[in-house]
């Protein structure tokens, strides 16, 4: 059995195996796609869908009070004085804001704390030092007094200084097989003890860019954690712990986990979806100012009044030299603290992006089964079908991407996918071309054998109908000198050879034979038997006085070998030339026209003919006479003549002696010989002749 | 040209129609020698009605040579009934109708041809 045929998979034999490897191959690396420089596609990919379609920020629900150049123009470099920090804080509750995050590490106790003052001056007297005020105090009661949360930043590794947060929360409710796949941090560096009990809360502001996978990318800021673990302890990010003070204590916290780890994370009614490890896939809105204030207007109270209130409240450094900034995917280059702002307004709008785990499976499953009918349809298309093919799955996957995206926020790699089916397409495409190109070459080859044959067979042919055409005698030439009787005759082949025959000989000085036949059919097999049946016929007739005798040993002779079942219709005559005598003898042929003093009349076969040679094999033909009068004419013809057709009618026999008769007036016998073929052939008009066409002419003229 | 067949009680009868010309003549002897596979020509005569036959040219001659011959060989008989004036000219100028006999009807031919 042959394996290769059997399984449509391998019809194409070797043709589909690299295509297949090809597929393989890309499913491996679409396994691993992150750990390759693929992954900038796929990434460039994702910004794309963003930036056609970004988040709308619709309102504002947070502001960000920004330590700004202005500020510290007014009010010193930065570190400010606690004191002032606990003023800003205090104005702003003041002002009515909603919660207010302190996007700030206050590690360091103030510079002009007792701590500090007396490491600086050790030789402080104890009763002065007591008179000093204590700004972190002074803070930590502005803290206490307001809804504010601190920043806690966790490590990987403890430093030297690292604190574990104060305010954990209270109650995180999670799978405990999901918590394993957590964001985990081993310390973290918090502010000031004192500061920290004093805040409600503090939230993580971790928010690493993603790895440098190529020299030109420049480190995009696509994911911030939700929620992490800081030496087993979990903690809210800064603004969704913002958020979830605003909603009260009674605020449930708690995470949709699967098998891979978490899906979803829920504050109170706020619902976001997350990766596995807790971190939001953030969705940004075009940057804006709006949204930001100067700290040092708010010092001054230059605020509208409807500035703060109900309103989510970031201190953020933005000044030149001190802040951090991060590229978002919308390709803005934005102060770290807006971050916040991004992932509070997803939080309370619930728009995060997508990439649930069975995502990669989905483009795993695309892209094998795209790949499978690909190479199970391409090797059956025309190149021009199969790019078309090709081009419309491409558009199909990566449109599907952009529908994906607008419809569910949903990160479907479409870019990858028709990346990875290319080469695939390509190894098809060029099986086809080859294929179609060894076609094509086959195809010359072929045409030109078939050329060659078919020029063999033409000159086979040309030869055989020179020899056929050898075979009739030129009446013209036989009996020059002869005065008793003229003869003229044509044999014009349907094909190139045929199989009608005519004859002309003289036995003796005074009898002249002639005959006429019709082998049934046309062409090569019929040519054959046309030349035997001549043959026969002559030397029959030569040897046999009596002509019934002739034919009948004739049709013997020809019925011996005759497996075909050919037949031969025939008239066979014998003219004494001195005294007209006719003896004449048919075998199913059309009797002869005869042209006497004008009238056209018929030789009459009916009494003696029988049915053509071979028809019956043994049938008793006998011979009729008649006698000739001088300027008779004898017309014998085939049925190419009689049934010679313009495709509506044939010509007819009585159409034939019509025209006979008309011909009178040609000089000679020759003459209305051509007259009467150009009639025939005038009838026909054009239409291709269906039997071969025989005429041959008497004209007996006597002593 | 179209062969099919009549059911009769007493012979076996073929309706020929159309024209038994060289393009057709070769299908022409299929279709007769199909259904005499089906007919037992020795059982019972076989009759083509040629009514509806408007020309035949020699090699459908042939044809109805050969089944002649065929039938023949086995003992059985065959006749050829209802010629159109234009088949019937032919059939004459060939003589074919010492081939097969000819006859003006199915009815006929059937009488005849059981006796």
């Amino acid at each position: 059995m042959n394996w290769r045929g059997s399984l449509p998979l391998f019809r194409g034999g070797r043709s589909r195996l690299v295509p297949l490897g090809l597929l393989l191959l890309a499913a491996l690396l679409l396994g691993y796609l992150d750990d390759t420089p693929l992954a900038s596609l796929r990434n460039a990919q994702f910004d794309h869908y963003q930036r056609l379609m970004p988040r709308q920020r619709t309102n504002e629900p947070a502001i960000v009070v920004a330590i700004d150049s202005a500020g510290i123009e007014k009010y010193g470099p930065w570190p400010w004085p606690r004191t002032l920090l606990a003023q800003l804080v205090e104005r702003l509750h003041a002002a009515g804001a909603k919660s207010i995050g302190l996007d700030l590490l206050l590690v360091e106790p103030d510079q002009y704390s007792r701590e500090m003052l007396t490491k600086r001056l050790p030789d402080l007297p104890a009763s002065s030092r007591d008179l000093l005020p204590d700004p972190d105090r002074t803070l930590a009661t502005a803290l206490a007094g307001a809804p504010t949360v601190l920043a806690v930043s966790g490590i990987v590794r403890p430093l030297p200084g690292a604190r574990f947060p104060n305010k954990p929360l209270p109650d995180f409710r999670i799978a405990p097989a999901a918590e394993s796949s957590m964001t985990r941090y081993a310390s973290s560096l918090t502010s000031l003890p004192l500061l920290a009990r004093a805040a409600h809360g503090e939230g993580v502001i971790n928010a690493a860019p993603d790895r440098l996978t190529s020299p030109r990318d420049r480190g995009v800021l696509r994911r911030v954690p939700s929620v992490a673990v800081i030496d087993f302890v979990p903690l809210l990010s800064l603004p969704l712990e913002m958020a979830r003070q605003s909603l009260g204590q009674n605020a449930v916290v708690a995470a949709e986990s699967g098998a891979q780890g978490m899906e979803r994370i829920r504050i109170g009614d706020h619902s976001l979806p997350v990766q596995p490890n807790g971190e939001i896939l953030l969705y940004f809105g075009r940057p804006s100012s709006h949204y930001y204030l100067s700290a040092a207007d708010v010092l001054a109270g230059n605020f509208l009044p409807d500035t703060f209130p109900g309103r989510f409240v970031f201190i953020g450094i933005t000044t030149t030299g001190l802040q951090d900034r991060v590229i978002t995917p919308l390709g803005d280059n934005l102060p770290g603290v807006d971050i916040h702002v991004q992932a509070l307004e997803s939080l309370l709008s619930g728009e995060a992006l997508q990439r649930p785990v069975w995502m990669p499976r989905l483009e795993l499953a695309v892209l094998v089964l795209s790949g499978l009918l690909l190479i199970f349809v391409i090797p059956s298309l025309q190149p021009r079908y199969a790019a078309l093919v090709f081009l419309t799955g491409i558009g199909a996957t990566v449109g599907g991407g952009y529908l994906a995206f607008r419809g569910g926020l949903y990160l479907f790699d479409g870019a990858s996918v028709a990346l990875l089916l290319s080469p695939i397409f390509i190894a098809l495409l060029s099986n086809t071309l080859i294929a179609a190109d060894r076609r094509r070459q086959q195809a010359e080859t072929d045409l030109q054998a078939s050329r060659e044959a078919a020029a063999r067979v033409a000159g086979e042919l040309d030869a055989a109908r020179r020899i056929q055409m050898g075979l009739l005698p030129d009446p013209g030439r036989a009996f020059i000198g002869e005065t008793r009787f003229e003869l003229a005759a044509l044999l014009e082949p349907a094909r190139a050879v045929g199989g009608d025959y005519y004859d002309c000989f003289a036995l003796d000085e005074r009898r002249l034979c002639l005959a006429i036949g019709d082998v049934s059919g046309k062409g090569l097999p019929a040519s054959l038997f046309m030349a035997v049946s001549k043959t026969l016929t002559g030397a029959l007739t030569r040897r046999n006085r009596d002509l019934g005798q002739a034919l009948r040993e004739v049709e013997s002779e020809l019925n011996r070998e005759n497996p075909e079942f050919l037949f031969v219709t025939a008239f066979v005559a014998v003219l004494d030339a001195d005294s007209g005598d006719l003896d004449y003898v048919c075998a199913g042929h059309d009797a002869p026209l005869l042209l006497r003093a004008g009238r056209i009349g018929r030789l009459d076969t009916q009494a003696n003919s029988g049915p053509p040679l071979c028809a019956l094999g043994d049938y008793p033909y006998g011979a009729a006479h008649t006698r000739l009068q001088a300027g008779d004419i004898l017309c014998l013809f085939t049925d190419g003549a009689s049934e010679a057709s313009n495709g509506d009618a044939f010509y007819g026999s009585e159409r034939l002696a019509a025209t006979l008769a008309a011909t009178a007036g040609e000089q000679s016998l020759a003459a209305r010989l051509e007259a009467l073929r150009d009639d025939i052939r005038r009838f026909e008009a054009g239409t291709q002749a269906h039997d071969d066409l025989t005429l041959l002419l008497l004209k007996f003229s006597g002593r | 040209m179209q062969l099919t067949s009549r059911p009769h009680p007493g012979a076996t009868v073929l309706v020929a129609a159309e024209r038994i010309d060289q393009a057709s003549a070769g299908e022409f002897l299929a279709a007769l020698q199909a259904e005499l596979k089906q007919h037992d020509p020795a059982a019972a005569p076989v009759v083509i009605d040629f009514a509806g036959v408007d020309y035949i040219s020699s090699v459908g001659l042939r044809a109805l040579m050969v089944i002649a011959r065929e039938i023949k060989a086995g003992k059985g008989k065959i006749g050829i009934a209802a010629l159109q004036p234009l088949v019937r000219e032919v059939f004459g100028i060939a003589r074919f109708d010492l081939v097969i006999p000819c006859f003006d009807s199915v009815e006929d031919a059937i009488a005849k041809l059981s006796t």
